[in-house]
């Protein structure tokens, strides 16, 4: 392996057995998007790549090719252009092309709305990208002093070419973190997925409880479902440890408790020495072969651009031998002291000594109050901090100072989200006057933490609903008393009526007794009726608030 | 001349019958953890797990064992006496009322001091994985919190790799299996008719099938007697209580260890329900003095309880 520098950019370069291949790497990565600019690191790689080569991670964004030297120097001569002279009047279909992209829900409850926890995040910045926006991002990131080379090959290709616009080495962001207690758990919103993830400090030791851990989870679930881990090193010397279990629905409250049993042993110290060697074992072999592909390379790029010593595969296998079951310990015991648990639905892992992660605001902000139209127990709070909307047992609250975006749909609704991720929804349909606190957002929150929606369909824009029904104790009550006061006048209805057929009494009075008591029997009926109704859908199932 | 005597009643305490519960008591309350140790390492596992279940009605015994576990972390029997007694505190506080009759303060409360058991639980069998009786008390745990039949099933398979006739656990997990927790009555007879096949002749699990049938009675026809006697002497659960009782108590082979009173009592009581006095008479004669709480406090107080049927069934006891 040797290190040089093509056109001013540092690059490594190791021969392989198998075919020639290159790679451009830039310190950019999902990681640095502002919510309101998610999904723009990936636009514009679909535009540059025209969909071929390219590939983001949350720190590093890199373009691969595989050919003969000149098909490499022809790739990368044109990535380097397009990314001089964006081709725009490709942006539509590299829009289009961006498509969706699965989410996994962890970043989000550990980081909150930025840095790191942005992947967890739909891309909505998407549509209104602008080709101002892309030039900015490219020339703030994709530069000369931001971008490294791999070649796995005998020699550079001749006549490569690296011509980048200049600008500055952009360090990576700090993992910011909102959970204030760890080990932490949320529940997750697919059936029959549990997740764990980690922050440890990165490094052998860890890589290989991360192996260790994935044949702990298989060996658990015996063949019920399927578990994985995944072991991805960060720039400011962390790694991120991350475990999915997948299994039946059925089976998912078996694979919680697998799961917790799992962490709970290898915290113990319960780390079995023939596991750890195997691992080692595997380890030292699947090295050695990604040496002999180049597969090494672009980990060695990312080492250059973050300024670290590049490893020789003799040094990352001696470091790997040197990995003891005493040395694993300690990384299971870390990795569990700050793990985020993800519980199947509706599930909790407070009963196994997990703190509930917050999924809401801890405080009211001080402000004007809009009360909800129908449903008096929700409340829309504006003021000169933020914005509030509370109801039962919820508060959500967003500073306007630590708003991370805005997104502003046609009806008039504007969600703003907090960067601890907690979303307060302002849906003028639901508040009194809301229309004033829309303004308010308007002007409060910059131009650029703005995302426009496409304009809802009618039946996702909420309704005002009645207040939540009254407990069955109060119902019952209702139902005793106006059913009293219903036979009472029924009664009543009765007597007048036998008077007035008998010819006993004075008709008039006895006609006036009679209309009266009708009267009120079909108020209090109605009474009776609706408590006896709200009885019996409480019955049916469990309310959902 | 003496008046007539009352039927003496049935010594209902366990120590009675198995001596080592005492020796047990007497050492936990002394704080004398080595003598602790060997009373309980010498029992067989089943008696092992009956007797760390003797902490679940003891008070003031936390601290002792917080104690053991803080200089032994990874001491198994302490972890299971101490997940037992903790659950034991939290079940006082719910009460043995059905879980729709407890207040809501004292069902949180309950909770919270499962959760506290369990949490103890969790890291007692992280170190001692083949431990029969914390599996057990982890069995009772998930009950206690409702985390779910699937995860009861996953710690049932753990106890039943480690002791496939685990009969402290198998009655855990068959109450598991029942509507009242959650179940349906399908499962639960399965349950307890796969376990009694798979049982050695002679052995304790049958009993699971009486016990699975006492529960069916209770729920379902408990209020009425004649309903009642009509459910137990219908021919199959007739037949089904007799077979299990054919493998078990009445087999040659069936042994007077650790646990054998309450199974014999169980099946006393069946057939006591079901009017099969010869059946019961010879149970109770079996049983002499002896006697078990569970499962005769369905019926009401157990002492005076078990002495009407015994006197109806004609049998055992003076």
């Amino acid at each position: 392996m040797r290190r040089l520098e093509v056109d001013g950019l540092p690059a490594v370069l190791a021969p392989v057995s198998g075919p020639t291949h290159a790679g451009l790497v830039f310190r950019v990565g999902t990681a640095d998007e502002p919510l309101a600019r998610r999904g723009i690191t990936r636009l514009v790689e679909r535009l540059v790549t025209n969909g071929r080569g390219g590939l983001v991670g949350p720190e590093h964004t890199y373009f691969h090719v595989q050919g003969s030297a000149a098909a490499i120097t022809e790739y990368l001569a044109g990535v380097c252009e397009a990314l001089r002279d964006p081709p725009t009047q490709r942006l539509a279909a590299a829009r289009e092309r961006a498509g969706r992209a699965e989410r996994d829900p962890l970043p989000m409850w550990r980081h909150g709305a930025r840095g790191f926890g942005a992947a967890s995040y739909p891309e909505w910045a998407l549509p209104g990208l602008t080709e101002d926006d892309l030039r900015e991002w490219i020339t703030r990131y994709f530069t000369r002093e931001n971008a490294a080379l791999w070649v796995a090959g005998d020699e550079v290709p001749e006549g490569l070419a690296l011509d980048l616009p200049s600008g500055e080495r952009r360090p990576a962001p700090a993992a910011a973190t909102t959970l204030p207690v760890t080990p932490a758990f949320f529940p997750g919103e697919t059936p029959g997925v549990v997740a764990w993830d980690t922050v440890v400090r990165r490094g052998p030791h860890a890589a290989v409880f991360a192996n260790v851990l994935e044949r702990r989870m298989l060996d658990e679930l015996g063949g019920t479902g399927r578990a994985r881990t995944e072991y991805v090193i960060r720039c400011d010397g962390t790694a991120r440890i991350a475990a999915v279990a997948e299994v039946p629905p059925d089976q998912q409250e078996a694979a919680l408790g697998g799961l917790v049993d799992v962490l709970a042993a290898v915290r113990a110290g319960r780390i079995d020495p023939d596991e750890v060697a195997a691992v080692v074992k595997l380890t030292c072999t699947g090295l050695r072969e990604s040496e002999s592909r180049g597969a090494r390379l672009p980990g060695q790029a990312f080492s250059l651009l973050a300024g670290r010593e590049v490893q020789s595969l003799e040094e990352a296998l001696a470091e790997v031998r040197a990995v003891t079951v005493a040395d694993v310990a300690v990384v299971a015991s870390e990795a569990y002291d700050s793990g985020l648990l993800m519980t199947p639905p509706g599930g909790t892992a407070g009963w196994a000594g997990y703190a509930a992660a917050p999924a809401m605001s801890e405080t009211v902000l001080a402000g004007r109050t809009h009360r909800g139209r129908g449903n008096r127990t929700i409340r829309l709070i504006s003021g000169d901090e933020g914005v509030s909307v509370t109801g039962p047992d919820v508060v959500a609250s967003v500073g306007w100072e630590s708003c991370v975006a805005m997104l502003a749909w046609p009806d008039g609704a504007r969600h703003l989200i907090g960067e601890d991720a907690v979303v307060a929804r302002i849906e003028p349909s639901l508040f009194r006057g809301a229309d004033r606190v829309v303004r308010e957002a308007d002007a409060r929150v910059p131009q650029r933490l703005r995302i426009e929606m496409p304009p809802r369909d009618r039946d996702r824009i909420p309704r005002p609903e009645p207040a939540p029904r009254t407990g069955a104790g109060r119902l019952y009550a209702t139902l005793t008393v106006s059913g009293l006061f219903v036979l009472f006048f029924v009664a009543g209805a009765v007597w007048a009526l036998i008077r007035l057929l008998t010819g006993l009494g004075d008709t008039r009075e006895d006609a006036l007794a009679l209309a009266g008591s009708l009267a009120f029997g079909a108020f209090c009926a109605r009474y009776c009726w609706i408590a006896a109704r709200d009885l019996g859908s409480l019955r049916k199932g469990p309310h959902h608030g | 001349m003496l008046p007539a005597m009352p039927p003496r009643q049935p010594v209902l305490d366990p120590a009675a019958a198995y001596p080592r519960i005492n020796a047990l008591r007497t050492a936990l309350d002394s704080g004398d953890w080595p003598e602790c140790r060997s009373v309980l390492d010498a029992a067989e596992p089943v008696e092992r797990t009956e007797l760390t279940m003797i902490a679940f009605g003891e008070t003031g015994l936390e601290t002792f064992l917080r104690g053991v576990l803080t200089g032994d972390p990874g001491d198994g029997a302490a972890g299971a006496l101490l997940g037992q007694h903790l659950i034991g505190a939290a079940w006082r506080i719910r009460t043995a009322a059905r879980s729709e009759q407890v207040s809501r303060e004292r069902l949180a409360a309950f909770t919270e001091g499962l959760e506290v058991a369990e949490r103890l639980l969790v890291d007692a069998a992280a170190r001692s994985p083949h431990d029969p009786a914390i599996w057990t008390a982890r069995l009772i745990t998930a009950r206690g919190l409702r985390l779910g039949r699937s995860e009861a099933r996953r710690r049932y398979d753990r106890l039943a790799a480690i002791d496939p006739h685990h009969l402290p656990g198998q009655w855990q997990f068959l109450q598991q299996l029942c509507p009242k927790s959650g179940g349906v009555w399908a499962l639960a007879h399965t349950f307890a008719g796969e376990t009694a096949a798979a049982a050695p002749p002679g052995s304790f699990d049958p009993v699971l099938v009486a016990e699975a049938h006492l529960e069916h009675w209770l729920e379902e026809h408990g209020r009425s007697a004649a309903a009642g006697r009509r459910y137990l002497s219908a021919g199959p659960v007739r037949d089904e209580l007799n077979e299990a009782a054919d493998r078990s108590v009445r087999h040659p082979a069936f042994r007077r260890t650790h646990g054998w009173v309450r199974v014999t009592s169980t099946f006393a009581m069946a057939f006591a329900l079901l009017d099969d006095r010869p059946a019961a008479a010879a149970l109770f004669t079996a049983l002499g003095d002896l006697g078990s709480d569970r499962p005769w406090d369905y019926l009401g107080d157990p002492g005076p309880t078990i002495v009407k049927y015994r006197k109806r069934a004609g049998g055992g006891g003076t």
